[in-house]
């Protein structure tokens, strides 16, 4: 690994200007992500802040040409993981686990398959248009914080499998897997959010509202 | 719905991510091309993806900017 003390010859006025030029634009991504996990605008703004301190206290070690925007979320991500872990108390990998089990069939959840079956025509994105944009976050922020991030860093900042694994350190193979699950359960909640407010068009009198019964 | 479409929908989840090797992205490619129900699915796949993505974004608040400025200010 390069030493990456290339900016350790910067003034504390040179690195306040090259962070603020190359890091600080990316400030509504992160505060975006940081509402993603942390579920809250007042903790997003603390968790943003607390980031973008470290990062710029631990800028030196960032190699100029490498992928600021994916050092920036490994950061924001890692404190996340921290702050939530000391305020929670919450051994993650037990919901995690709870969370696979509970979704034993649903991680083949088709939200084609089930609009086609519900509606017995193609499905159509355009329904899902009309839900809120605060229930589709919803939806997101109903998963489990590992499910969240994956499916978040994907979908939502188009990061791919190496660069999540990189930010979540985590194995490429289980991000693929939080990504899949992940993404069937947020469509499920779709579907359900969808068929709730009458968004569907039915086409029998099964509207498949029983996607999540126990 | 023949094998080749069971084959291409297998792997249509990492296909839309952009993660598959270049031939079988092609192979991929060359049956959507030729195959209107896979290829209804993966558009409808890819719109769906841009929807969530467009919903979640969210704006910092006013006056973020500037105390993140302040805090750094301090971190010297």
């Amino acid at each position: 690994m390069p030493s990456g003390t290339v900016r350790q010859e910067l003034t504390d006025d040179q690195r306040r200007e090259v962070f603020g030029r190359d890091a600080l634009p990316y400030l509504d991504q992160l505060y975006s992500a940081a509402l993603r996990y942390t579920r809250n605008p007042a903790d997003a703004e603390d968790l943003v802040q607390e980031a973008f301190t470290k990062a710029y206290r631990a800028f030196h070690q960032y190699e100029p040409g490498t992928n600021l925007r994916a050092w920036l979320y490994r950061i924001l991500t890692n404190t996340y993981i921290n702050t939530y872990r000391r305020q929670q108390r919450q051994p993650t990998p037990v919901s995690v686990d709870a969370y696979r089990d509970g979704l034993e069939d649903g991680g083949d959840f088709s939200l084609y398959d089930r609009i086609a079956a519900t509606t017995q025509a193609p499905a159509e994105v355009e329904f899902l248009r009309q839900l809120p944009d605060d229930e589709v976050k919803r939806a997101l922020a109903d998963l489990p914080e590992q499910f969240r991030m994956a499916v978040y860093l994907a979908d939502v900042e188009g990061f791919s499998y190496a660069e999540i694994a990189e930010i979540m350190d985590s194995p490429i193979g289980t991000v693929m897997s939080r990504l899949h699950r992940g993404r069937a359960a947020l469509h499920q909640a779709l579907y359900d959010y969808a068929a709730a407010r009458g968004l569907l068009p039915a086409a029998t009198g099964d509207a498949g509202g029983s996607s999540d019964d126990e | 719905m023949n094998e080749d479409c069971r084959d291409v929908l297998d792997r249509l989840e990492i296909y839309l991510d952009g993660e598959t090797q270049m031939d079988l992205e092609a192979a991929i490619q060359h049956h959507l091309q030729d195959c209107p129900p896979c290829l209804d699915r993966a558009e409808f796949e890819r719109e769906l993806r841009a929807l969530v993505a467009a919903k979640c974004r969210d704006c910092a608040p006013p006056g973020l900017l500037a105390r993140v400025r302040i805090r750094l200010r301090a971190a010297g």
